[in-house]
């Protein structure tokens, strides 16, 4: 069972009132993050002819992008771990706004590349990563049901983007489509602004102290932080020893490969079957319509009293039922199966997205969150951004879709497994250690009420004697 | 029956005399056909030509109808003697004679009314026609008395997919606007560039106005790019696919317009933002200066601010203290 958070957060969270606020703001920033990048793919048939460049070459404009929010990610966890998440967001908002204004003047693919790439990538990775953190202030009991909503922020920005970015371009062309953007990624400072620090409430209770005695090794890390060294002050790098993240860590690695792929091949899978463009982006819109809906109903679902304890069983579940998705995939036939394949992918899909970083939370505690997440961002960079290529090549060279589907199934199956087993270990010493603090609390609690009861009869003798004489 | 096989085998004499075959390759589908052309070459006639006829490819294109209508599209690409025949099976009650006739783009041709005998369970009935220039293109039916109709659609192939909306720029900008042909059509010999110039097509010349305008011709592909952009520049644009027998035009709106039309919108959601930003701001602010005097009475926190339910719990363990001990 994991650990309390009263115990390592020092403080109750609120788990409502102005938590929903920051839900809310959170649903923006991580909504932003990870629409943003993929919406932009409406200009880049224009953009191409007028740069005069290849598509590879403009379609590098969106993974520049997300490099550069995944690299980014470690610099944010520094910012936010010393100056909280509202400056980190706001500096976000303004730095992606900048970044796009900046490409709307644009001469050359490079500026692009520097402009939305870069700036971009780096002002939505500021967003990114305080918005996860701060719902871990705000939240324990309610956490995967706030973790759900706020996540689902990524297909309702989408869906919004996509056809607004539509009409955009067909008002204002490219350019000034990229100026106004420039204006509506500005919200994510409003967002910004509602993330108010958390009030952080200490109790002052013997309760509170025998609680604060049961973690010892939990507490250590509090009181010796002023010794730490310039690095670990900044960012948590002790988490590499610590034995839920690096399960996370490896599953996710290996997960990533084969997570983004079937989606950028959907419709032109469904095409190569000889189905025409409108049906085949209708799939596309029906997956990210299931998604919408799956994400805050798996939140609600991890928020359960039968699922939390073991919510890392229904994140392995998650990730397994993704694989089997993909690995039957090929063999269903016709339209009437790629849209129910849509359904299906939609609900793992949001399952495992809701449940992404709600499980990191629970492993590593809300304090050590904001250096996990930046770890894990900047190491999951490179799956990635080398799924989806890999996937096209294997398309390339085999000349069918199926082998993809079956090796992303198998890479989301592998990862799945490894959860199941690993964390079930997990589990058990997470147990195991309990029983020992239990143990070691019991034992100074049982000396500490003798001591009390002690001094209690002393008291009372020294009484009964005061009142005698 | 004889009679028609005479006038038939008549026809085809006619034709070889006079004309060079060439087999042409005829992929029937369902909706359209190709008559794709090898490169016309200069001929070695066996027999001198009776007239100056450039010589031209022969092909056939024939027609069963199954029920009252159908419609055949076919694509020609250079000047072609194109022999259009109509089947129509009969059944029990047909007559032994109907007449039929030919219109070409809804006008009846006046000479070719004829009478066609009922043979072999079937009315059939075959013309040729030389489809030299754009004119010579259009839809030919085919009427078997009223009931049955033939309808042959002769068009240049058509370019692919053209964007109907208009493509916006910006004044000083450039633009590139873009026209091609599917990849399974055949190449155009040329491409042209036509400016919209009240009700005249104006022929774009790129040598002429090198700074202005630049032509790319990418054999299937067509690029216009038009430099230093000012608003006069928008209008209708046409482009061109130059084949033997006609150029396919397809066309395209250009919009010029100031950078002060994006910026209008771009202005009203900065200030947008800057109100919300301000709102939620000085809401915090003056909802924690009221907390702030109701809790200095109170115990103190780390932090300035103090809430109802710190308050409440505060209140709970001092008095759950005093129980304890």
């Amino acid at each position: 069972m994991p650990p309390p958070a009263t115990s390592t957060l020092g403080y109750t969270p609120p788990d409502g009132g102005w938590g929903w606020a920051v839900v809310f703001a959170a649903f923006i920033s991580i909504g932003f993050s990870y629409a943003f990048p993929k919406s932009l793919t409406v200009f880049f048939k224009e953009i191409q002819e007028y740069f005069d460049v290849s598509y590879s070459e403009i379609a590098w404009v969106s993974s520049v992008m997300l490099a550069s929010m995944y690299a980014a990610g470690p610099i944010s966890s520094v910012l936010v771990n010393r100056y909280g998440s509202r400056p980190v967001v706001m500096v976000g908002g303004l730095l992606v706004g900048l970044g796009m204004v900046l490409a709307s003047f644009g001469t050359s693919i490079i500026h692009l590349y520097l402009c939305v790439g870069v700036i971009g990538g780096f002002g939505l990775a500021f967003n990114l990563q305080p918005a996860l953190t701060i719902i871990g202030t705000y939240f324990h009991i309610k956490r995967p049901l706030a973790n759900g909503l706020a996540m689902t922020g990524s297909p309702v920005v989408l869906s919004t983007l996509a056809p607004l970015n539509q009409f955009l371009f067909d008002s204002f062309g490219w350019r000034g489509s990229f100026l106004i953007l420039g204006g509506i990624t500005l919200n994510c400072c409003v967002a910004g602004s509602l993330m108010r620090p958390v009030k952080k409430t200490v109790e002052s209770k013997p309760k509170e102290e025998a609680l604060e005695m049961n973690r010892p090794e939990e507490a250590a890390p509090e009181v010796s932080t002023e010794g730490q060294s310039c690095v670990q002050r900044f960012i948590d790098i002790s988490l590499f020893k610590h034995r839920g993240f690096l399960i996370y860590l490896v599953g996710n690695v290996v997960m990533f490969f084969g997570f983004f792929a079937p989606i950028v091949f959907l419709a032109p899978y469904a095409k190569h079957q000889g189905i025409d463009e409108y049906s085949a982006a209708l799939l596309l819109s029906i997956f990210a319509l299931v998604d919408m809906f799956v994400r805050p109903a798996t939140g609600f679902l991890g928020n359960t009293k039968r699922i939390r304890p073991r919510i890392q069983y229904f994140f392995a579940f998650a990730v397994s039922f993704n694989g089997v998705c993909h690995l039957l995939c090929p063999l269903l036939p016709g339209y009437a199966g790629l849209v129910g394949y849509a359904v299906i992918f939609g609900v793992a899909f949001g399952m495992v997205c809701a449940l992404l970083f709600e499980t990191l939370m629970d492993l590593v505690g809300a304090q050590r969150f904001s250096s996990a997440v930046g770890l894990v961002t900047i190491i999951e960079c490179a799956p990635v951004l080398l799924g989806p290529p890999i996937a096209g090549a294997m398309v390339d060279a085999f000349g069918d879709y199926k082998y993809m589907y079956y090796t992303c199934g198998v890479l989301m199956l592998l990862p799945g497994i490894f959860f199941f087993i690993m964390h079930y270990f997990n589990y058990k010493k997470l147990e195991e250690e309990k029983r020992q603090n239990n143990a070691a609390v019991d034992m100074r609690t049982a000396e500490d009420s003798e001591l009390q009861s002690q001094s209690h009869k002393q008291d009372l003798i020294t009484e009964t004697e005061k009142l005698k004489s | 029956m004889s009679i028609s096989c005479m006038h038939f085998s008549c026809q085809l004499l006619l034709l070889l005399s006079f004309h060079r075959h060439v087999n042409t390759n005829l992929s029937v589908s369902e909706n359209s056909t190709f008559i794709t052309e090898p490169p016309v070459e200069t001929p070695e006639p066996k027999t001198p030509p009776l007239a100056p006829l450039t010589p031209t490819q022969t092909a056939q294109r024939s027609v069963v109808l199954t029920g009252e209508n159908h419609t055949e599209k076919i694509e020609v690409v250079n000047p072609v003697i194109l022999n259009l025949e109509c089947v129509w099976p009969g059944n029990s009650k047909s007559l032994p004679n109907i007449t039929g006739y030919w219109t070409k783009d809804g006008q009846t041709i006046e000479t070719s009314y004829s009478n066609i005998p009922l043979e072999n369970d079937r009315y059939r009935l075959i013309k040729e026609f030389t489809i030299m220039n754009e004119e010579d293109l259009g839809i030919y039916s085919y009427l078997f008395g009223p009931k049955a109709k033939v309808e042959f659609i002769l068009a240049a192939p058509h370019l692919g997919e053209v964007r109907d909306k208009p493509i916006v720029s910006y004044v000083g900008d450039s633009v590139v606007m873009l026209c091609k042909m599917d990849e399974k059509k055949p190449q155009p010999i040329s491409w042209n560039w036509y400016i919209q110039n009240g009700t005249n097509k104006v022929q774009i010349e790129s040598d002429a106005n090198a700074h202005k305008y630049k032509i790319t011709n990418e054999g299937k592909k067509t690029k216009l790019l038009v430099y230093n952009l000012t608003e006069s520049d928008s209008g209708v644009y046409y482009c061109g696919a130059v084949y033997g027998v006609a150029t396919s035009m397809g066309h395209m709106q250009l919009r010029v317009i100031t950078y002060y039309e994006p910026l209008k919108p771009f202005i009203g959601i900065l200030a947008e933002v800057v109100v919300l930003v301000a709102v939620i701001l000085l809401y915090e602010k003056t909802g924690s200066r009221k907390h702030g005097q109701s809790g200095t009475e109170e115990n103190t926190d780390q932090t300035n601010n103090l809430s109802h339910r710190d308050n409440d719990v505060a209140e709970g363990h001092s008095s759950t203290r005093q129980r304890k001990v």
